[in-house]
């Protein structure tokens, strides 16, 4: 049942040429996985979700399911199943005649539907609701009870808008864990979108990040993370976000150290056979750097560059101690208790593999650790 | 010396609805007390009884010692700052920051060195001529503050005043706050609804829920030992694993079928009705087999720098744990895993009262 869904060279242009929302986007979702497009208001993403339920026309490129175009089929016709923000519940039905109305096409026993909303309000955590109007319940619930409507049905995708957008900060993580394992074990199809790299990171097996209309990277989490394709896509991803100062380096064949920009003489020294060759020769290309390095690799001990801590926050499970380098904040995240006193100075140190080094013109990256790109 | 700050049973009604109850506190000069609490608890009217813009309707309000029921809210030294950032919208940036300033009369060079100090603090300098239409929600905060700042109140009140920024700019903040707040001396009570927030700038934090204060400690304490299970749950993200159980006579629990040692002096509650609660960074897991308890992970989900896992035991309970994504072994979802609780991270409370029960440990 799961379909494989592929973007190629779709264009979303609104007006007359007047606004370019999505340009020259080409990705594939394979069957039965998570993606999700993130990206902050205005980058094409929710464009890109209309384009492939229909709720909008493709103005270039082709959108095809299990090999067949569909971007000129009306949206029933697309064997899709969403749940979207505006999409909204019908007012005159109950929670679980919503969710059970989805189920009408199937033909199955009364018992049968009974069990598949039982079950599906049960995992969302809406069961004592199921016999009120939507008028009536939380936004949270009435959100929960849309995704429940979406999913409740066989299809070969599902298109799930900020799904999660009005959710209790207290049943996030469960219900987050609980979709996931629903989602992996009916092997469904997904496109999520959302402005929230926490959510694209925890539900998404890949995320395409999309800024300005254009495809940034489309990886899993872990490869975003470790090997961002530029500094947009580095610092989006993470909180606390990435590091990122500016740098000069230099190479004496013994050594390769990356100046500090205004800290008078600071610099980060690895031994040069830390860096192969191909990598030394780019960076000798280049001056000016820019060097993104994330919190938790920042250690903070005895040696290192000399920083002044501004605060220290211990959030439960972690600690965020920030200090300051010529100017500029870098963030330390320790999973331990920790105590650092405003004022006092420290020394941080970064393994050269956790380096990731940008170029200060476009941003792309050029290396992550000992890895050229 | 009297505390700069103190409510002596403070309550406030509107009709007969009772939204304050009987509220105690007290803050000293240079405290940053946060009031934290869902909505609609009643965090913002506290903040408008101290500023003077409503009275309280039993209970005494001083500040410096001094009673104000009679003083007027111009003339109790306090600076104030709101979630909606409550700019002038036909002045600029700057007059916006020198309004509190002009209104005391200062000359013109006083004003605009004061301005001039707090917009560079919060980084505002080169904005403001601009209109508040012209300024981004972010440059709108930082001015809203800048203003609340600019007066160098004694007290200063501020009304959740990151809950309409994003959430980059707001961890951002989150880290800068603190430093701005030394610097203006002031006392402040900030009211916030993410706990983040709360545990990153508090000395102490007051929990409101339903009109009364449920705990008031240092974040430490509040996260260490909540006082109730309501309070457990609003701290930690993910939020804190519960369930129903019992305690045995050798002071195991039952959980999931399963008897689970943690603390043999939780012997004491045996019979009661108890409500077992585990951190899920306090959840230790093990890839395959092993000791403890028998779980198969449902699903992984990261969550920033931590990995969160969702668990289910062979009797169907669902557990969460949270681990370092830094952490070698990262079981994959449909593995199997063994599980043990840290007591460092686990709490009882009474089934029926939600207060905590503490055991013989320290």
């Amino acid at each position: 049942m799961s379909s494989e869904l592929v973007l190629r060279n779709v264009d979303k242009i609104y007006g007359a040429g007047a606004v370019h929302a999505v340009r020259d986007l080409s990705f594939t979702v394979k069957p039965g996985e998570i993606t999700a497009l993130l990206g902050s208001s205005g980058c094409g993403k929710t464009s890109t979700l209309r384009m492939i339920a229909g709720f909008e026309t493709v103005t270039n490129g082709s959108i095809a399911l299990d090999g067949k175009a569909i971007h000129a089929l009306a949206p029933a016709q697309r064997g899709v199943a969403m749940a979207f923000e505006t999409y909204s519940l019908y007012p005159p039905l109950t929670i679980a005649e919503n969710i059970s109305f989805a189920l009408k096409a199937q033909r199955l026993g009364q018992a049968d539907v009974n069990k598949r909303v039982r079950d599906m309000a049960e995992m969302l955590e809406i069961s004592d609701v199921l016999n009120k109007y939507p008028s009536s319940v939380s936004g949270g619930q009435q959100q929960r009870a849309s995704l429940g409507r979406a999913l409740v049905r066989p299809a070969g995708l599902y298109l799930l808008d900020e799904p999660m957008g009005q959710l209790e900060p207290q049943l996030r993580a469960v219900l987050r864990g609980r979709i996931k394992h629903y989602l992996r074990e009916h092997n469904c199809t997904t496109i999520l979108v959302t402005h929230d790299q926490t959510e694209a990171n925890a539900l998404a097996d890949r995320i395409a990040v999309m800024e300005g209309g254009v495809l940034q990277q489309y990886a899993t989490p872990a490869e975003l993370k470790a090997r961002p394709a530029n500094l947009f896509v580095g610092t989006f991803i993470g909180e606390p976000p990435m590091n990122v100062f500016p740098v000069e380096v230099k190479d004496d064949g013994q050594t390769i150290s990356f100046a500090i920009a205004g800290s008078e003489g600071q610099s980060l020294t690895y031994a040069a056979g830390e860096f192969p060759q191909a990598l030394r020769q780019r960076l000798k290309s280049e001056t000016a750097l820019m060097l993104g390095v994330r919190p938790h690799a920042v250690r903070i001990g005895k040696e290192g560059v000399k920083a002044r801590v501004i605060t220290c926050q211990w959030l439960g499970d972690q600690t965020h101690i920030a200090a300051e380098i010529a100017g500029r904040t870098v963030v330390s995240v320790s999973h331990e208790q920790i105590a650092a006193k405003p004022g006092e100075s420290v020394a941080l140190s970064i393994a050269g593999q956790d380096l990731h080094v940008f170029s200060s013109g476009n941003g792309a990256a050029i290396a992550h650790g000992a890895e050229l790109v | 010396m009297p505390h700069h700050l103190e409510l002596a049973s403070v309550s406030k009604s509107f009709k007969s609805n009772k939204v304050l109850d009987d509220i105690s506190l007290t803050a000293d000069a240079g405290e940053i007390v946060v009031i934290f609490g869902p909505s609609g608890t009643g965090k913002t009217v506290l903040l408008r009884l101290i500023a003077g813009v409503e009275e309280p309707t039993t209970g005494k309000i001083s500040i410096d010692g001094q009673d104000m029921v009679d003083v007027a809210p111009e003339h109790r030294d306090v600076g104030m700052a709101f979630q909606n950032f409550a700019l002038f919208p036909h002045l600029n940036a700057f007059e916006n920051i020198a309004s509190p300033l002009r209104a005391r009369s200062q000359g013109d060079a006083q004003v605009k060195e004061g301005v001039a100090r707090v917009a560079k603090l919060l980084k505002i300098d080169h904005v403001l001529n601009h209109a508040p239409r012209q300024l981004s929600n972010g440059q709108k905060q930082r001015t809203a503050l800048a203003r609340a700042l600019a007066s160098s109140p004694k007290l200063l009140l501020l009304d959740d005043p990151l809950r309409n920024v994003d959430a980059k700019l707001r961890f951002e903040m989150r880290l800068e706050l603190p430093r701005l707040l030394r610097q203006a001396k002031s006392t402040v009570l900030y009211v916030t609804q993410d706990y983040k927030e709360a545990m990153a700038l508090a000395d102490r934090i007051a929990v409101l829920n339903g009109g009364k204060f449920v705990q008031v400690a240092s974040p430490e304490e509040i996260y260490r030992h909540p006082a109730t299970v309501g309070v457990a749950r609003l701290f930690g993200d993910p939020t804190i694993n519960l369930a129903e159980t019992t305690v045995s006579s050798d002071g195991a629990i039952d959980f999931a079928g399963q008897k689970v040692a943690i603390d043999r002096s939780y012997a004491m509650f045996k019979d009661r009705p108890v409500t077992f609660g585990v951190r899920p960074e306090a959840v230790d897991v093990k890839n395959g087999g092993g000791s403890g308890l028998a779980a198969k992970v449902m699903a992984v989900t990261p969550l920033n720098e931590r990995t969160v896992l969702l668990l289910q035991t062979s009797s169907g309970a669902e557990l969460l744990a949270s681990l370092p994504s830094s952490s070698a072994h990262i079981p994959k979802s449909e593995s199997s895993v063994s599980i043990a609780f840290n007591p460092n991270g686990t709490h009882l409370f009474d089934r029926e009262t939600g207060a905590a029960l503490r055991g013989g440990r320290a």
